[in-house]
């Protein structure tokens, strides 16, 4: 046994009162092992992860007990509650590393990535000569197969992309040869591709060194890749700890149950909305382009075009869901904004009901802007922080002549909260009083509020936990039933797409390489890169 | 409707309230309460003329016949702003209601508020002297600011209350003027000159800074490059200049401090409107088709006023120091005190009167003080790294 944590209560301040975010957690972890802790946000996963290191914050932090045991090889035991100072820092890095989330901001901008990393070396193993440290900086960079590692050594962070940083960062981690890896979300900010070859690089090291990983994360595709044994975190307690394939496939805890369920590969898929052939599409994209200028020098000459969205020809038909998928810069927000006109398209046409859009002025577009929405991504910056929800929503009504009175549009308001599942007395409280899920429904009722027939959902449950996206999934394609919607679903997660679209698109650097029907691009992609990132997606074993 | 909106907590009344908590910003607030209930009441806090006479069973004010047309719009403007929180309006309109108050006040005083051109200021302290009415209510401290007590003999530089037969809390100065009297008329030019100027400044820069936040571009570029000649003018050799040409009024002072200091406005507001450009909430407005006033005055302003709130309480304490110092270097106005020009008044005899130094120094340095204690305290309820509002 590498790693014992026995009873461990972490209690915070918060709002006068005494919160306990971590209840009484025990587990082990052996050498060589991949233990994966899973929860949903707030379920003290990550507390748990920087309790082991002694990383808590000092302030905010009331209390904290339990017994953490560490047993490297070839030491005594060490009790890591106890520890002083000093030994904990030789340990923190040393014997126990650690990787975050957002590489970028772990990594300290005005240093080169090889002075960092010499940097961690130094500091553990003071006895090297600078030829041999650098040495050592050089393998642990080849060893986690950062292209061209001579000149990147001398990069600085913001020249690498996301999954180089995040390399760079293991190979930070793995310079001082740890016995335990602790890595708190370390691809959740990755796109697909970039994620599987993170988590095969960091099974290959484990392989190579016999590290342990204690792997946090909220995405049950990564578990099932990744962990030998997961432990479920439910409000701070760990409610179940088991083999990886036991866990997924008989769940015993009522809470990893409704977690498994909640899965958009375990949920009922809906029906294929037919089309009948008479329908005309409701948008018609043809030749679509956006191009942003780049702009250069004094004069601000323009010298180049960033091709977001190039030439996509694309139907959506009348009550069907068009899932757009595609990773971070292939352009689908914008093409998703653009079809909106809220990014002024530079080509093509936007056919809306068989109305070119792409050259009206503002008062000509505003009639179309009634029955073509928009939900975002983000629960916190979509809605306005000044506003009530009763502002919120009836505003928008009321410059489109909805309603006769303000008591009219109230009473509208107020059933279209209902419709979302949103109490009525929502209406006079302000967006911060919410949570994620509760603003997203919000945000659903604010689209519909001019019952529009065309909606653009923009990654609307990328930020949520999935009990909460397959409530909002499941009450989305019920309203779409009964209202009769088309959306446009643009998303990252294959598991959402074969769940709620009929049609999928698949984009990759401003162009659709490949679409049709769901089952069919989900099951036999034709495209290379529909291939390789269908094959990338880590699924969950149904 | 509005009563349930009353009860929930908006934006603004969080973040006052958290302000608030603080004690500097008590303290600052504290302050310029007095210093405003001292500049709006000055004529009957410190007056020659008696509140209320009675002669030979007739009772009159001799205060209120001798009320300049500035007094009453001072009058016009608090009695408003103290009815404004029982009315149900919205912020910005309860702000034009007030300013049309206040425009309509200085129509009618100035030409119906005449009062008499010859003014005796003993007039009435050597009548009560005599005998001549039944009972007298002098204001407080009974000295005008200009009254130079001719009728008591030589009563300059005496310091406070070393004189028996009568009280000068804060002493008199070379001429004879009760000093506390002239800083209590003083704090009004250091209120006015501080919220006259930054308001200007203010709609001004959100003017200027809100259209090239929003349309960026071309726009955004000359608007910036209007900015940086503005911030480039040296604003108190323009005052000196200004005072040089056109001789020495506080109205042109307060105008030439707001209109160089606006670009610091323009560009908090520049800069918060390309960041709320790119909000979601700014892109659903779009979406909804809601007009541009709405989309600018109704979703960015609001959540763009943090910023240039912070830096106005900064800015009215920065015009404050500028009328000081102008009036320091005795360019300041005629026969008005102030409080710089009390200092200068200070350096100038030759004896040093600490009396004369300290308390006008003193109000300065509180006044200022307090501005930025509020500033202070409400950039750190608006920074979100620190509280977590959203």
């Amino acid at each position: 046994m590498l790693l014992s944590v026995k009873d461990l209560s972490v209690w915070f301040h918060q709002d006068q009162k005494v919160i306990r975010a971590v209840d009484g957690v025990s587990f082990n972890i052996d050498r060589g092992e991949t233990f994966c802790l899973v929860g949903e946000s707030g379920s003290g996963k990550s507390i748990t992860a920087l309790s082991i290191m002694r990383l808590l914050p000092s302030t905010g932090v009331a209390r904290f007990e339990g017994q953490i045991e560490f047993r490297p090889e070839g030491t005594d035991r060490a009790d890591l509650m106890s520890l002083d100072e000093g030994s904990m820092q030789e340990i923190r890095g040393g014997r126990i590393a650690m990787i975050f989330q957002e590489p970028m901001s772990s990594l300290n901008p005005v240093f080169t990535v090889g002075e960092q990393i010499l940097e961690a070396v130094r500091l553990h193993f003071p006895e090297l000569s600078e030829q041999e440290a650098q040495g050592r900086v050089m393998e642990a960079l080849v060893q986690v197969q950062l292209p061209e590692p001579e000149t990147r050594i001398h990069s600085y962070p913001h020249q690498l992309s996301g999954g180089q940083r995040q390399r760079v960062m293991i190979a930070m981690a793995m310079a001082c040869e740890p016995d335990l890896l602790i890595a708190d979300e370390p691809t959740t900010a990755l796109d697909v591709t970039v994620q599987r070859e993170i988590l095969r690089l960091m099974k290959d090291l484990q392989a190579r060194t016999g590290m342990a990983i204690l792997f946090i994360t909220h995405d049950f595709g990564v578990v099932s890749k990744i962990a030998d044994r997961v432990g479920v975190m439910q409000k701070g307690k760990l409610v179940e700890v088991g083999g990886t394939d036991q866990l997924i496939h008989r769940p015993e805890h009522e809470y990893s149950k409704a977690l498994i369920a909640a899965l958009p590969e375990n949920l009922a898929k809906h029906e294929v909305h037919e089309i009948t052939e008479s329908d005309n599409p409701l948008i018609r994209l043809d030749q679509f382009q956006i191009h942003f200028p780049v702009r250069k020098g004094l004069l601000r000459r323009v010298v180049d075009h960033v091709k977001a969205v190039d030439g996509v020809n694309m139907e959506i038909p009348k009550g069907q869901i068009l899932a757009l998928v595609g990773e971070s810069g292939s352009g689908k927000t914008t093409l998703g904004r653009g079809i909106l006109r809220l990014i002024e398209p530079t080509g093509g046409e936007v056919a809306f009901d068989d109305t070119d859009i792409t050259g009206l002025n503002r008062s000509q577009l505003r009639q179309f802007r009634r029955r073509m929405q928009i939900i975002f991504q983000d629960p916190v910056s979509s809605l306005n922080p000044r506003l009530s929800i009763a502002g919120i929503l009836t505003e928008p009504m009321k410059v489109h002549g909805i309603g006769e009175s303000p008591e009219e549009r109230l009473e509208i308001a107020r059933d279209l909260l209902s419709q979302v599942q949103m109490d009525a007395d929502t209406l006079w409280r302000y967006p911060h009083e919410f949570s994620g899920g509760q603003r997203q429904r919000i945000g659903i009722a604010r689209a519909l509020s001019l019952d529009p027939s065309f909606i653009v959902c923009d990654e609307i449950t990328s930020a949520l936990d999935v009990s909460v996206q397959a409530e909002i999934l499941g009450m989305l394609l019920e309203l779409r039933r009964e209202r009769e919607l088309t959306l446009l679903f643009i998303t990252h997660n294959i598991g959402v797409v074969e769940y709620v679209s009929d049609k999928t698109a698949v984009m990759y650097q401003g162009k659709i390489v490949e679409q049709g029907a769901t089952s069919d691009i989900i099951n036999r992609p034709q495209n290379d890169y529909t291939q390789k990132l269908i094959e990338a997606v880590p699924r969950v074993p149904v | 409707m509005t009563e349930t909106m009353n009860k929930r907590q908006s934006y603004w009344r969080r973040i006052l309230r958290q302000t608030f908590m603080r004690w500097g910003a008590r303290f600052g607030l504290f302050w310029i309460g007095i210093l405003a209930f001292v500049g709006v009441f000055s004529p009957f806090l410190a007056s020659s003329f008696p509140l209320l006479i009675s002669e030979s069973g007739e009772i009159s004010s001799p205060v209120l016949t001798y009320l300049q047309p500035v007094d009453v719009i001072f009058l016009a403007g608090f009695i408003a702003v103290l009815l404004m929180p029982l009315m149900r309006l919205s912020g910005l309109r309860k702000l034009l209601l007030l300013l049309g108050i206040i425009g309509i006040a200085t129509i009618f005083s100035y030409s119906l508020v005449s009062p008499p051109k010859l003014v005796i200021y003993e007039q009435y302290r050597v009548a009560a002297a005599a005998g001549k009415y039944d009972w007298v209510i002098n204001a407080p401290v009974p000295y005008s600011p200009r009254d130079y007590q001719r009728d008591r003999g030589d009563t300059g530089l005496e310091a406070p209350l070393s004189a028996e037969e009568r009280t000068h809390w804060f002493g008199t100065e070379e001429n004879g003027a009760d000093v506390l009297s002239r800083m209590i008329h003083a704090s009004r030019i250091a209120l006015g000159i501080g919220f006259v100027a930054t308001g200007i400044a203010m709609v001004l820069g959100v003017i200027i800074g809100g259209l090239m936040g929003y349309f960026s571009g071309v726009v955004d570029m000359l608007g910036m490059r209007l900015v940086e000649i503005f911030e480039a003018v040296p604003t108190l050799f323009l005052l000196l200049t200004f005072v040089a040409f056109f001789g020495r009024s506080l109205y042109i002072m307060m105008v030439i401090i707001g209109i160089t200091s606006w670009p610091g406005y323009a560009r908090y507001v520049r800069a918060e409107f390309l960041r709320l450009r790119k909000q979601d909430f700014v892109q659903a407005a779009e979406a909804a088709g809601l007009p541009l006033s709405s989309i600018l005055f109704r979703h960015m302003l609001p959540n763009g006023m943090g910023p240039v709130l912070v830096a106005a309480s900064f800015g009215v304490a920065a015009a404050i120091l500028a009328e000081a110092t102008l009036s320091f270097l005795g360019l300041g106005l005629v026969g008005d005190p102030s409080w710089g020009e009390m200092l200068n008044q200070a350096v100038q005899s030759s004896s040093f009167n600490w009396w004369m130094a300290a308390f006008p120094g003193g109000a300065i340095f509180f006044t200022v003080f307090a501005y930025n204690l509020i500033g202070e305290a409400l950039r750190d309820a608006i920074d979100p790294y620190l509280g977590k509002s959203g």
